[in-house]
């Protein structure tokens, strides 16, 4: 391994862990989308057909909220006796920090969403096990670009005194494009001959954009 | 034979920064040789921290030049984090990692190459062996400022910036402290520590740098 990726590796290591030690993200990211689910559940109870149809957008919503929970907690362990300055005082490119930051969310968020998509269909009764795989792949694309811009704008409202407020009031408008193509993907992929395609093709135009955007703009936004 | 300011490894020349229309450096000029200790002395608010976060490329030099073994801190900041290291108010610990897992952070980060028995010797060398599996939050502020120190002990940086480096440390680790910056100093590093309290460096060979209002002085006699 690159002495670049070992340290990027090291930083998403350690938010990794310091959540895992403090049992805070993960595990209120993983009741929240519960919560959703449920509400959810009780209040449409949708017949299987229905379920279907909602499926994407459902997911998609508990996706987002549930990311929200933890993009807010991103720069967090930073925030401990100058961390951050620790951080940006290392001899590493700016672009690897962020790497780093966004792996550790990215793999947060993906086990959330990889606990949350199996109970979901359980709980709606929702017979798309055959597709499993393609909706992983959609999801995962989805979730790349969520997480790459979210880290940057958390990055950008760290120091607000209404940070997680800011933070979302930034991220919904910013991801709806993104989300709009990971809904119409899903719907695509569960109604007999939907055009998956183009949808794909438009989610990973934005995970690109994001991707390649996002490391340059934190660069710039924790330079002084 | 003096050694003439041109073969100077830290050259800092007509150094300006302000903080919006606060201006805190003015015109500072500074040089280092190899083995070479300078200790800034000034009253609260004369710009020490201030030049130390300059030089440690955590604030950028908005006027002036400042070069560190050649290199010019506007076209290679980060390969100058690199021969450097900055220990400031902040130690830069994450309290949920052990001294041992920071310290593999920190190695990490400055892409230094790090074994295990390596960590284990540095934890030691602090006196923090008792510790090293213990999460780093429940340790003294003493603790945790020896821990920081100790991170000169990983790699020598070719300057070491220390700003109040004795504040915390009791009487051992005080003598501890210069014990090691003694053996820095023979083996050629560079330090530029600011301090309050020109008695615990009595001890080690230095140069004394007078700053106030941001401009280096000849004296402080006249200092109210």
């Amino acid at each position: 391994m690159s002495k670049l990726l070992r340290a990027a590796y090291r930083i998403a290591w350690k938010d990794v862990v310091g959540d895992w030690r403090r049992r805070a993200t993960l595990s209120s990211m993983l009741f929240f989308a519960i919560a959703v689910l449920v509400v959810f559940q009780v209040a449409f109870d949708p017949d299987r057909l229905e379920a279907t149809r909602l499926l994407p957008g459902l997911l998609w919503v508990t996706i987002l909220f549930t990311s929200l929970m933890g993009l807010g907690r991103v720069f967090q362990a930073e925030e401990e006796d100058g961390a951050l300055e620790g951080l940006l005082l290392s001899a590493v490119p700016r672009g690897v920090l962020f790497l780093g930051k966004w792996s550790g969310n990215l793999l947060l968020t993906l086990l959330v969403e990889l606990a949350l998509l199996p109970l979901t269909l359980v709980l709606f009764n929702v017979d798309v096990w055959g597709q499993l795989p393609a909706i992983v792949g959609i999801l995962l694309l989805g979730t790349l670009g969520l997480t790459g811009l979210g880290v940057l704008l958390a990055a950008m409202t760290q120091t607000a005194r209404s940070r997680e407020t800011l933070l979302a009031l930034l991220l919904l408008p910013l991801t709806a494009p993104l989300l709009i193509a990971g809904v119409q993907a899903l719907a695509a992929l569960l109604q007999p001959g939907g055009e998956v395609e183009p949808w794909l093709r438009l989610l990973v135009i934005f995970d690109l954009v994001y991707l390649a955007l996002a490391p340059w703009a934190f660069g710039w936004l924790v330079t002084e | 034979m003096q050694p003439s300011p041109a073969d100077a490894r830290l050259q800092v020349r007509d150094l300006h920064h302000a903080f919006a229309r606060h201006r805190v450096l003015q015109g500072i000029d500074l040089s280092l040789h190899a083995g070479e200790c300078g200790v800034l002395l000034g009253a609260n608010g004369s710009g020490k921290s201030t030049l130390l976060a300059v030089l440690a490329t955590r604030l950028r030099v908005q006027k002036g030049s400042y070069q560190l073994l050649g290199l010019d801190v506007r076209e290679s900041a980060e390969e100058m984090r690199g021969r450097l290291l900055f220990v400031g108010h902040h130690t830069h610990l994450y309290g949920h990692l052990t001294p041992l897992e920071n310290l593999l952070f920190f190695a990490d980060l400055q892409l230094i190459t790090a074994s295990e028995e390596r960590l284990r010797a540095v934890v030691a060398a602090v006196g923090l062996e008792k510790f090293a599996e213990q999460p780093v939050r429940w340790f003294s502020a003493g603790m945790r400022k020896r821990l920081a120190l100790g991170r000169m002990l990983l790699r020598q940086p070719e300057l070491l910036l220390l700003d109040e480096p004795y504040s915390a440390l009791d009487r051992q680790g005080v003598i501890w402290l210069n014990q090691v910056l003694q053996s820095y100093l023979t083996a050629g590093g560079m330090l530029l520590m600011a301090s309050h309290d020109p008695e615990r460096i009595a001890a080690l060979p230095h140069r004394q740098l007078y700053l106030r209002r941001g401009r280096l002085v000849q004296s402080l006699e006249d200092e109210p």
